[in-house]
């Protein structure tokens, strides 16, 4: 289509609109709107159905086999963190990062007195993981079979992005290898070699952190996530990321 | 009569309120006394686990125990000397050894419970010493 022709058509601009057409466009947004709006109010959810999600899959509903996963029993926790020094000389963990934590924090309890909680954090490994999604070279992945989110050092270029996504502040930017590390389960050092715990599960005194393979129903894991009673939560879990690391106080 | 046994009440109520008050800011204000309570730095002890503490102050001025009270029975006069000994353990506190002795959840809290009350971990201890956490650096997000 040629300029010319173009100046010689009708302006379709809302001024040269008939006000007619307009009144009939007004409608159909207005009954558009009317239906929704009505059809929301009348529904009403019926709070029967209102079911509270729960943060753990419904038994026989892992999405992985063997489905890892670590259950934090998180008062017995006392900072020693022998956890972290088995994390640094088993993934050699340079002292400007980290595979895992403890963080730290204080409440007022009764008699005006204070109590320390300490909250051991690593990869969670979730089941819908937004450094995944970040990743614009497919570095780092969601393994098939075990649920691990895994790294392949070679293939990151080091943008960070995945840093920036994740909501546990889990990564770090390793120099040495000009590349995003993380906690795999150690399952580069450890698992992919026959062994069945992670070494900061290893190396807790106080029975901290239990490893396992939520999908078998005898592990600890699953006995721990399944016990009567029980309060089970896991971090931020408005992220929406699904964890696989879940906190208890038993 | 009602007037003036209201006043009394209330000058009662009054009087004691300072009373305590003055009792309490007493407290506070009593200067430490190393030869009475001793040392007034805690000791942290690395072994068997990092990080663990004990205040002489919270134990003797506050709690009003006597230096015989654990010395020499349950420890001796040495800084750190207990944990050098193989029986140092939580075990043994469970049954009724060290600290055990009065933290059996009667005298008072049971060595199995409060664990974060002695156990201040490797970050209290560093915030007792002045240090930082170098490995917070790499996850910074700027």
């Amino acid at each position: 289509m040629r300029i010319d022709d173009l100046q010689q058509l009708k302006s379709e601009s809302p001024e040269t609109l008939p006000s007619a057409e307009r009144r009939k466009f007004l409608k159909m947004g207005l009954v558009v709107t009317g239906v929704y709006l009505s059809g929301t109010v009348l529904s009403l959810t019926s709070v029967r159905d209102a079911h509270a999600e729960d943060v753990v899959p419904e038994v026989g509903k892992y999405p992985y086999g063997p489905h890892y996963s670590m259950v934090i029993r998180e008062k017995l926790c006392i900072d020693c963190e022998r956890c972290k020094e088995a994390c640094v000389k088993t993934n050699s963990v340079p002292v400007y990062g980290f595979r895992t934590t403890i963080l730290e924090k204080r409440r007022a309890i009764a008699n005006g007195e204070h109590e320390t909680i300490f909250m051991p954090v690593l990869c969670n490994q979730c089941n819908r993981p937004p450094c995944v999604r970040v990743c614009p070279t497919t570095a780092t992945w969601k393994d098939k079979k075990t649920g691990i989110v895994m790294m392949n050092s070679a293939r990151c270029i080091g943008c960070k992005t995945c840093m920036t996504a994740c909501p546990y502040n889990a990564r770090y930017f390793k120099e040495e290898t000009r590349a995003v590390d993380k906690c795999d389960f150690c399952w580069e050092s450890r698992l992919s070699k026959g062994e069945k715990t992670t070494a900061c599960a290893e190396a807790c005194p106080a029975d901290v952190r239990v490893f396992g393979d939520l999908a078998d129903t005898k592990s600890r894991v699953f006995e721990l996530l399944h016990s009567p009673e029980t309060m089970i939560w896991v971090l931020r879990p408005e992220a929406g990321a699904l964890p696989n690391v879940y906190y208890v106080n038993v | 009569m009602k007037k003036s046994l209201m006043v009394i009440v209330l000058g009662v109520l009054m009087l004691s309120g300072g009373w305590l008050l003055a009792a309490d800011e007493k407290k506070a204000a009593e200067p430490y006394d190393e030869d009475t309570y001793g040392p007034e730095a805690p000791i942290v002890w690395d072994k068997p686990v990092k990080s663990v503490v004990f205040d002489h102050k919270v134990h003797t001025q506050g709690q009003g125990l006597e230096c015989d009270s654990c010395h020499d029975e349950l420890f001796s006069q040495e800084a750190g000397a207990a944990q050098e000994k193989k029986d140092f353990t939580m075990k043994t506190l469970y049954d009724g050894g060290y600290c055990g002795s009065c933290h059996d959840g009667e005298t008072a809290f049971a060595s199995n419970k409060r664990c974060t009350s002695c156990h201040i971990g490797v970050r209290g201890q560093a915030r007792l010493t002045g240090g930082k956490d170098k490995a917070e650096e790499g996850h910074a997000k700027d």
